[in-house]
């Protein structure tokens, strides 16, 4: 359960969020959705406690994620905007360092590590060096240790940016699993047929708000318009009356 | 919290030996010290010898024109060899060292007794140059005293009423020769280790982790800022010893091979030194490494860090560089200055001079302490947005 109030964040001379209430609920995948600069990442950063806000909180689970940020932690799995690997270290090493990180050890974690390597599909390249990975092996690598610890609650920036179908498709099956599991998972993309996909509620910002929220079905009835992508486009100010995209 | 410092700190370590930078600075760039230092001690010592009375070839041109003095210098065991053709260009590339020049009227002002002209040629930029030049200077002289004895003599006058001074030189150091002047060298090549020998690791582990885009995924972690930070210091510290152990063993090996198991050299660094310098300089290695982390820590790039960071080791080594040529006498307020400190203790360990407790205990507690200053600096600096997403 990730919770935002009021949430307000300003780099001056940018006003990033200016009071952006939401909230995902377990058993649920949440969309946060917006044109490029709306403050989707920012948004996403203080969740996962890398921003403080300058305004408004932030809870996961109950946690506040500024005074409480290693509970935020143990309970969260990223995969940031940055999923930069250690290109000397192999894929499994990548998983190891971040399950022990987070207090695991032993069996258990190798354990933990097999069943990952074999979900998503890494099996010929767990014991490589990262020099030299594809895009979709990078992510397949960032997401398997972001999930090493099994966090309640998942935050996934753009995690099919880039991604060949084959990839994507493992991507997709691996957040409906966690979604079957009960878990909180919250994902930040731009891909309209991605969100249509997957989520069963979406979040719209722009420019720093909140314009609208809701089930991707009620948000057709709200607009009148029975494309995702015109729904976005109607809720986002990016069109112009007279059906012309600005 | 431990056993994440120490998860990070192995991660850290097992990364950077298979990174070519690290390995590099921990391991190549200390041999380069004591390969400099034992190519000086195997060049200087062809020239310096213990004895300055061994067998010396020098080349004379118009050795037919004094056949007096030549007699006397095959007396005083000189062999005496055809000088080049072209006798200055000889001396100035060094295919010599210096060359006597017998003037052409020399035999007939001999004869007649008057001063029979000679000219010594010498690049006085050479040491060997120098050095030859000074015992041919002695020898001539002593000639000069030889002769002029026994002209005097003929004519019934004491000898003695031309040389009003009786001059003696009493050299008082211990060791009568150049090895000390070398031992100088010594502890600013440790210092430079020192500083160097973590260095790629600590710019690595901080402005290539952001830059990678990998400080962002590690950050997210449930462990404390400092407890990372902790972990990548200890790492970059792990390697700064090992450079300061390998370029120690390289001088003693250096000192083996160049001027043997029984030299001075090889005695003066014996174990207890060794151990010595090492417990000496743990407190500047861990100055070195939490200065390292904060520069990494709040520079903007990878390259900025570098730029500040593969200076900052000549810097520290200065004052060692100067105390080569100007030793000076320790007192305890210099204990209080980091590196400076440091290169006197190691030079007091090295001379098998008494290593003062007071004073070695002031370097250690305060270096210590500004390093755990700059720790602490560079923890809070860690907990900044700034460190993951850089300045704006």
């Amino acid at each position: 359960m990730i919770e935002a109030r009021g949430l307000r964040k300003v780099f001056p001379p940018l006003t990033a969020l200016d009071g952006v209430d939401f909230a995902a609920h377990d058993g649920r995948v949440t969309g946060l959705i917006g044109p490029n600069g709306a403050g989707k990442t920012t948004a996403l950063r203080i969740l996962y406690t890398l921003m403080r806000p300058d305004a408004g909180s932030a809870r996961v689970d109950g946690f506040d994620t500024v005074s409480e940020r290693r509970r935020v932690q143990s309970r969260i799995g990223v995969l940031p905007d940055n999923r930069g690997l250690y290109q000397r270290l192999t894929a499994r090493q990548h998983v190891r360092y971040f399950g022990r990180l987070h207090g695991l050890g032993g069996g258990e974690l190798e354990g933990r590590i097999d069943q990952l390597v074999e979900i998503l599909g890494m099996a010929d390249f767990a014991e490589r060096r990262a020099k030299g990975f594809s895009k979709g092996q990078s992510v397949k690598v960032a997401l398997a240790r972001a999930l090493v610890h099994r966090p309640q609650n998942i935050l996934l920036d753009e995690p099919t940016n880039g991604l060949d179908v084959t990839s994507a498709r493992v991507v997709h099956e691996l957040i409906r699993q966690h979604r079957r599991q009960g878990r909180c998972i919250l994902i930040c993309s731009h891909l309209m047929q991605e969100v249509a996909l997957l989520c069963d509620h979406l979040v719209v910002l722009a420019a720093g708000r909140v314009v609208a929220q809701g089930a991707p079905d009620a948000l057709r009835r709200q607009t009148g318009e029975n494309d995702l992508e015109d729904v976005f486009l109607a809720l986002t100010g990016a069109r112009e009356p007279g059906g012309h995209v600005a | 919290m431990w056993r994440s410092i120490f998860v990070v700190f192995a991660k850290e370590a097992v990364d950077n030996i298979r990174d070519r930078r690290s390995f590099l600075s921990a391991l190549v760039y200390p041999l380069l010290g004591p390969l400099l230092l034992g190519g000086m001690i195997s060049a200087v010592s062809g020239v310096v010898s213990d004895n300055p009375e061994r067998i010396v070839t020098i080349p004379v041109a118009g050795a037919e024109g004094a056949p007096h003095l030549m007699k006397y210098l095959d007396q005083r065991g000189i062999r005496v060899a055809a000088a080049p053709a072209d006798v200055t260009a000889a001396v100035q590339e060094g295919s010599v060292d210096s060359v006597l020049v017998i003037a052409p009227n020399h035999r007939q002002r001999f004869e007649a007794e008057k001063p029979a002209g000679v000219r010594l040629i010498v690049d006085s930029s050479r040491l060997p140059g120098l050095l030859s030049v000074s015992r041919m200077l002695k020898i001539l002289g002593d000639y000069n005293r030889h002769v002029g004895r026994q002209r005097l003599a003929r004519k019934g006058i004491d000898a003695r009423l031309a040389q009003p001074l009786a001059i003696k030189s009493v050299n008082v150091a211990s060791r009568a020769n150049l090895t000390d002047f070398f031992l100088f060298m010594v502890p600013p090549f440790v210092i430079f280790a020192v500083f160097l020998g973590g260095v790629y690791l600590a710019i690595d582990t901080t402005s290539g982790e952001r830059e990678r885009g990998t400080l962002e995924p590690l950050l997210i972690n449930p462990v404390a800022r400092w407890g990372l930070m902790l972990g990548k210091f200890l790492a970059a510290l792990l390697f700064t010893i090992v450079a300061v152990v390998v370029q120690l063993a390289a001088f003693k090996l250096t000192f083996l091979w160049v001027a043997g198991a029984e030299s001075n050299f090889f005695r003066a660094l014996d174990f207890g030194a060794m151990a010595m310098i090492l417990t000496l300089a743990l407190p500047l290695m861990a100055l070195a490494v939490s200065l390292q982390v904060v520069i990494a820590a709040i520079t903007r790039s990878y390259k900025e860090a570098q730029t500040y960071l593969g200076l900052l080791p000549l810097v520290p080594a200065i004052p060692g560089m100067v105390l080569i040529f100007a030793p000076v006498k320790s007192q305890l307020w210099m204990m209080s200055i980091p590196a400076f400190s440091q290169t006197l203790l190691f030079g007091q360990a090295l001379r098998d001079e008494a290593v003062s407790w007071a004073g070695a205990a002031t370097s250690a507690g305060v270096t210590g302490a500004l390093a755990l200053g700059l720790l602490y600096v560079a923890a809070r600096l860690y907990e900044r947005e700034e460190l993951v997403f850089g300045r704006r």
